[in-house]
């Protein structure tokens, strides 16, 4: 039996969900991300900003000038979370197979369901007017028969569209399409197959497998399945519902002017070291290495990283390591850009345990059990260390919140390697 | 400066200052040694300003004085020489210059004036023996943390009562103690933090000299030890070092006696296939048994089974192997003794049946796999 994956994608979801709290803003260009003026980038553009040219992570100051009517709103992380908490309850109710893929996305095996919910577009077109009846919002399905399939086909119902692409009818469906619409081939990718003269998946899908082996790697293997509409490669691979750990935790914060204050650059790390911790703490994982990530005025970049001689999901040992990585990898003058926490070499233990610090250690878990459980209730910047109080990041919110079944957020787009020169 | 020695005796000394010398070039003076001629002999002076050493060789002094010269080329240098008298003059220049049989050389020196000037002993605290502090230093060194950051813990403390000595390491996750009963003339207790260094230093020291006695001093900033004409300084560590009898287990629910070698090469074999980093494997105990078991998912699992007079509940609890090997490899008796109570408890390790008068614990916090 042919599988049936449907993937559903809210529409323009931070806009819309900004749209319900305050409905003037229907119909007109918005932009979620920060102020105009801001640094950082779009986190999303409503379908009139799209117009300009506006899109998500774009640079504000780029969207303000393609688009300067455009309304500019902060966002509300907290509206989004209980959003994507009903859409989930929506979704569950058709399939106990849901991946939330991110806050606004979802996988859904709906292989076997048709005694249940009828034939795969009926069960679509409920799926599509429960959502609008109990949550107010727009979205588009994709349904096929692999997860890449269903993601492309989402895409191409857009905006509050259905789209089934019927088994078998894959590549024909995938052929006349732009190499970009597959997921995982960005900017490098395409500029390096379009200089060999591919443009449309249809061109990918025709090339041998071991031209593509030669060219890409292992990935380019990857890439020839994924022409031909198959889950190769990365997480395209895994069984919807299937958990899986992240491989590391990381938060960053990009400066609206750059600076040069030592305190204001510690307790900018103070607080990303929070998030972090507490984020390994919802996962239950401990983390063994942790990373800082510095970036200049001209971009130039470096991670330092220190690692653990324990596991750690606490506050305490992150602001420890990153604050002397710190002061042993900044000058103290250069003007910092961006300033990154990044916990890794996760495991599900923390391992070697403390012989004198058995005690605090332990008092110290249960004060932060107590810690996220205020924070559940009251929100996240309801309690924070008082080094971090001067600091209010906006949280990042493209990610899976934490409770709802689903891969863990990727933190790195799919690494691609440079095409490799042909051997002579 | 003018002066002969024979080759084999400058190449001992030489040997012996070589781990204080500073290995890094921030300040070219510290790479040098100090040589200074004195009746029928000649000083040689090394230190990196963390430890200080200063050895004795004897020389027929031809005209006295005082110069520095690489520490490290002229030890390379002279070991390669034949076995014969080698003549030293220092000229004015700072050129130094070697002849031995029909090898004539020429080193680049540096003037004295800027080689730092080492503390000078202050009176003895204590006389021991030396084998006695160098098995005591190899009985803790290795629970030394190698944390740079904990520095309190890059050390080890030393205890000086009035009926003998405490050596106890930590790095947090383990702690080793010995004490060794031995009558000190001390009248208050002493305590000081030895930095790693020093005691690497010392186990070379005694690996030259085993028979002879040691004399420690301490003032302020520095612990000394002479061992006849050699000194050896170190600039005490700082801070206050955790207390380890809070740490020490007052009494254990369980205990079994084992062979030290079965119990080592099973952790050696098992640990061949635990995660490297870690070291992680699980000893199990059951009536009868103890099991040392380990595993990395699709790479292996090894599994080993010893017998032992237990008759106490079925318990599993987590070790790095390499600490408890650690162990293992320096304890001089053939039987050894497993104390624990649960997973979340420390373990600990003993000799069976100690010599009189020594004391000595190895305290292993577990792991949570």
């Amino acid at each position: 039996m042919p599988r049936l994956i449907c993937h559903v994608d809210m529409d323009a979801f931070f806009v819309s969900v900004e749209e319900l709290f305050d409905p003037s803003l229907k119909g007109k260009a918005v932009v979620v991300g920060g102020k105009a003026d801001q640094r950082g980038v779009v986190s999303a553009a409503s379908y009139e900003a799209r117009r300009y040219g506006v899109h998500s992570a774009l640079p504000l100051r780029t969207a303000a000038k393609l688009c300067p009517h455009a309304i500019f709103v902060e966002g509300h992380p907290e509206r989004y979370r209980e959003c994507s908490q009903k859409v989930f309850t929506v979704l569950n109710r058709f399939t106990p197979q849901v991946e939330m893929a991110s806050i606004d996305e979802a996988y859904l095996d709906l292989t076997g369901t048709d005694r249940l919910h009828g034939p795969p577009l009926r069960t679509a077109h409920a799926l599509h007017e429960a959502m609008k009846r109990e949550t107010n919002l727009n979205c588009s399905l994709g349904l096929a028969s692999s997860r890449l399939v269903a993601k492309v086909c989402s895409d191409q119902a857009k905006p509050n569209g259905v789209l089934w692409v019927l088994p078998g009818q894959e590549a024909p469906f995938l052929a006349p399409l732009d190499i970009r619409k597959i997921p995982g081939v960005g900017k490098v990718t395409e500029a390096s197959l379009n200089s060999m003269g591919i443009h449309h998946v249809g061109d990918l899908a025709r090339l041998d497998e071991n031209f593509l082996r030669e060219r890409f790697g292992r990935w380019g293997l990857a890439l020839a399945g994924k022409a031909k509409g198959q889950d190769a490669g990365s997480w395209f691979d895994g069984e919807i519902g299937a958990l899986e750990d992240p491989k590391s935790i990381s938060h960053e914060h990009t400066f609206s002017e750059d600076v040069a204050d030592r305190t204001e650059l510690e307790t900018v790390l103070v607080k990303l070291s929070e998030m972090v911790a507490k984020r390994l703490r919802e996962h239950k994982l401990y983390s063994r290495t942790i990373q800082l990530k510095l970036r200049y005025r001209d971009f130039t970049t470096i991670t330092r990283a220190h690692s653990l001689d324990h596991g750690t999901q606490f506050d305490g040992d992150l602001i420890a390591a990153v604050l002397d990585l710190l002061q042993r990898n900044w000058d103290g003058a250069t003007p910092v850009r961006l300033l990154g926490v990044h916990a890794g070499s996760l495991k599900r233990n923390e391992g070697q345990m403390s012989l004198l610090d058995e005690p605090a250690a332990e008092r110290l878990r249960s004060a932060f059990r107590a810690i996220d459980k205020i924070r559940d209730r009251f929100g996240v910047s309801s309690i924070s260390l008082a080094r971090s109080m001067q600091t209010n990041l906006r949280e990042k919110t493209h990610e899976n919140p934490y409770d709802l079944p689903g891969k863990a957020p990727q933190e790195k787009e799919e690494s691609i390697p440079p095409a490799r020169k042909p051997k002579n | 400066m003018e002066f002969s020695v024979s080759k084999s005796d400058l190449v001992r000394e030489l040997g012996l200052t070589q781990g204080v010398v500073e290995k890094k070039t921030t300040i070219p003076i510290l790479s040098n040694i100090l040589i200074e001629t004195d009746k029928d002999q000649v000083w040689l002076t090394a230190t990196d300003l963390e430890l200080g050493i200063r050895c004795a060789c004897p020389a027929r002094i031809k005209k006295e004085g005082a110069g520095t010269i690489p520490a490290r080329r002229l030890l390379d240098y002279v070991r390669l020489l034949p076995d014969a008298d080698v003549q030293v003059k220092l000229q004015e220049n700072q050129w130094a210059s070697l002849v031995c049989g029909r090898s004539r050389t020429r080193i680049a020196g540096m003037s004295r004036e800027s080689f730092p000037e080492l503390p000078q002993m202050p009176d003895i605290l204590a006389r021991l023996p030396l084998a006695m502090l160098s098995q005591m230093i190899q009985r803790t060194i290795f629970a030394i943390s190698a944390e740079e950051s904990r520095f309190t813990l890059n050390g080890a403390l030393l205890v000086l009562h009035d009926k003998g000595i405490i050596m106890v390491a930590t790095d947090g996750h383990r702690l080793s103690m010995i004490e060794q009963a031995v009558p000190l003339e001390v009248e208050d207790v002493y305590k000081a933090l030895l930095p790693k260094k020093a005691m690497l230093e010392i186990l070379k020291l005694a690996s030259d000299n085993g028979e002879a006695q040691i004399d420690f001093a301490g003032n302020e900033n520095h612990l000394f030890f002479q061992i006849e004409k050699r000194l050896l300084l170190g600039r005490k560590l700082t801070g206050n070092f955790p207390d380890y009898e809070r740490v020490l287990p007052k009494e254990h629910s369980h205990s079994v006696s084992i062979g030290r070698d079965d119990l080592r090469s099973a952790l050696e074999r098992v640990s061949q296939f635990s995660d490297e980093r870690s070291r992680a494997v699980r000893l199990k105990v059951a009536a009868g048994e103890l099991q040392v078991h380990s595993s990395i998912s699709e790479t292996g699992e090894s599994e080993e089974t010893i017998p032992v007079e237990y008759g106490g509940p079925d318990l599993e609890i987590g070790f790095n192997a390499q600490y408890l090997l650690d162990f293992l490899r320096v304890v001089d008796q053939t039987e050894v003794e497993f104390h624990f109570k649960d997973s979340n408890s420390a373990g600990e390790l003993r000799p069976k049946a100690a010599p009189e008068g020594v004391n000595y614990r190895y305290v292993v916090m577990p792991m949570r796999i």
